[in-house]
């Protein structure tokens, strides 16, 4: 109910609305972009156009489900667009990832993240685009798998078939990775 | 190896948090950008405060009243009457049956947190002494440019109110009781319930001027007496200076901070011919009860409004603020949605919801509608809500006036007792 009203604020022209949609969803949609994505500075620039198109959209924005699944389609969507999906749907090795977590991009770009996530982020930078798409997209963004079949454009049984192999090979990799 | 669902939760849980001058930076480049926006609709369209306060069903006409023209019952301290006002009055009250055209604009966020419906309003009135009123209303959501039209109906003789969703095609039906049905055909946009609160309060006189073509005389109030929701409004009514009947009233009532309503009655048509049949509703045969249809309205009474106080009890562990109808749901609907929402199966449809949360609601209603009858009838009702919880025992919660000497309390433990002036004075000590 409330994000109805923050959309319908923001048709308005309303800062507030639109600080309190991007203090709610920035975060999220960050690390959704970053694990698609396999690279933070991709992430935050997908989100900022992401947000950008939202805010120029104000006066005529419709949303008619709900707008962090909206926002999240919409940042799944623009990484397709810009062929993230073409680098990452190449396996690479654990040694060719940098951490998500990693302060190398300066301070400007500073991103936190524990140990165990940042482990997390470089097993799934090793699935197939897909299998990692539907893994983010349900556990991270909340996505009904029919709507992730939607977005692949595949069956829902497809979907979930690679829900689970994504999930199978996250648990091989984190184990390889122990031992 | 790790269960999956260690797996989901790892996934599920990894946090991505950027640093504060990083968002702060991205952020202002889109703060920028809105403002650089020019397609920014204006600020007309407001969320429909009819359908956000109405749309559980029940309270609709009541609640409605309270908020446009029912508002204007509260009455204070009697002012000097006008002779020329006082005489618009006795002709509207020779008047059997009249029509005349609405247009409400809301605009602000007038409840903010429940929904997101924004509806500018138009319509047509017909109300007949004798068989009841009809509204034929259209409502434009500004989000999705949808328009919808919806006829309410309250039947005199059949004490009912009827509500037809043509786009959605349902029907909700209630039966009314006396008090309701009476109260609702005395404040339903009645511009005689308006000159007689007008009479009441301080107002002044405009002079002449013209309504096309017209020759009018003007009368304006902002005596906060005029509203019993607002101390912020404004009314101004325009009669015919040959027939003395009313030509146009314009109304602006702030609601909030921000929110505002503005409501324009114009088109007055005088003993307009009707029948019976036109406040009888054609039902067409495809349409369906809407989730409510056929549900009691709330009740007014003492009762219902301590029921309405102890639900807020039992789920905050506090009273609301305020009780008036306006406050209260914008206190507490989104609450009571939210815990109707988590405690009802995953599978719930749409209709099952709603049908619930229009039950669950009940209790607010009724002690909204509760105080608003106090107001109406002059009781002088005083809500410490702000002040008063449930552990405050011998407090006083909610008093009013039930005769010169003697008032009614309900405490903060929500037990009921009349009392005296004088151990009214010793309570509130």
């Amino acid at each position: 109910m409330e994000d109805k009203l923050l959309i319908w604020n923001l048709n308005r022209g309303d800062t507030d609305a639109l600080c309190r949609i991007y203090d709610k969803y920035r975060d999220d949609l960050v690390r959704i972009a970053a694990g698609l994505a396999n690279d933070v500075s991709v992430a935050e620039d997908v989100v900022q156009e992401v947000f950008l198109t939202l805010v120029r959209s104000a006066g005529r924005c419709k949303i008619r489900r709900n707008l962090k699944g909206y926002l999240t389609t919409c940042v799944a969507n623009r990484i397709r667009d810009l062929g993230s999906k073409k680098s990452a749907q190449n396996p690479v090795s654990l040694d060719d990832i940098e951490p998500v977590a990693s302060d190398a991009k300066g301070p400007d770009q500073c991103v936190a993240c524990d140990e165990e996530f940042e482990s997390i982020y470089r097993a799934m930078a090793l699935l197939p685009y897909e299998q990692k798409e539907a893994v983010i997209l349900h556990l991270q963004g909340s996505i009904k798998f029919r709507e992730i079949a939607e977005l692949q454009g595949t069956s829902i049984k497809t979907t979930l078939s690679r829900y689970c192999y994504g999930l199978d090979k996250l648990r091989s990799i984190l184990k390889s990775e122990v031992e | 190896m790790r269960p999956a669902e260690e797996i989901e939760r790892l996934v599920t849980d990894a946090q991505v948090t950027m640093h504060p001058d990083v968002k702060g930076d991205a952020l202002n480049e889109l703060i920028g950008e809105l403002g650089r926006s020019k397609t920014i609709r204006s600020a007309d369209a407001a969320p429909n405060i009819w359908r956000i306060i109405m749309k559980n069903g029940t309270t609709k006409l009541a609640a409605a009243a309270a908020i446009l023209v029912g508002a204007l019952l509260a009455v204070y301290n009697l002012g000097p009457a006008s002779v020329a006002l006082a005489e618009v009055l006795a002709k509207v009250e020779e008047v059997k049956t009249y029509m005349y055209k609405v247009d409400v604009k809301v605009s602000g966020p007038v409840m903010t947190e429940i929904s997101p419906w924004g509806q500018d309003m138009t319509g047509t009135v017909t109300t007949s002494k004798d068989f009841g009123i009809k509204q034929n209303m259209e409502l434009i959501d500004p989000n999705t440019g949808a328009t919808t039209t919806q006829e309410i109906y309250i039947i005199s003789d059949e004490k009912l109110f009827v509500e037809l969703k043509h786009e959605q095609k349902r029907f909700t039906r209630s039966v009314l009781n006396d008090d309701l049905l009476a109260r609702m055909k005395q404040q339903h946009n009645d511009p005689r319930e308006l000159i007689r609160q007008m009479l009441e309060v301080k107002y002044t006189a405009l002079g002449r001027s013209e309504i096309d073509g017209v020759q009018v005389d003007g009368f304006e109030t902002t005596d906060p007496g005029i509203s019993s929701t607002t101390a912020d409004a404004k009314v101004t009514l325009w009669v015919d200076a040959k027939t003395w009947l009313p030509v146009l009233v314009e109304m602006d009532m702030r609601i909030n901070e921000q929110g505002r309503i503005r409501s324009t009655y114009h088109d007055y048509q005088w003993d307009v011919p009707v029948q019976k049949s036109d406040f009888v509703p054609v039902i067409p045969d495809d349409y369906e009860a809407a989730p409510g249809d056929g549900m009691a309205w709330p009740e007014m009474t003492e009762a219902a409004a301590i029921a309405g106080l102890r639900l807020v009890a039992d789920l905050l562990g506090r009273y609301p603020k305020q009780v008036s109808m306006v406050e209260l749901m914008q206190e507490l609907s989104p609450i009571v949605f939210k815990h109707i929402k988590r405690d009802l199966p995953g599978d719930v449809t749409d209709t099952e919801l709603e049908t619930t949360m229009i039950e669950a609601i009940q209790p607010l209603q009724s002690l909204g509608l509760f105080y608003m009858k106090l107001v109406e009838d002059q009781q002088e009702p005083v809500y410490y809500g702000e002040t008063v919880g449930p552990d405050d025992a011998e407090t006083v919660l909610l008093r009013w006036e039930i005769s010169d000497t003697e008032h009614r309390v309900i405490l903060g433990d929500l037990s009921a007792r009349t009392v005296s002036a004088e151990q009214l004075g010793e309570l509130e000590n």
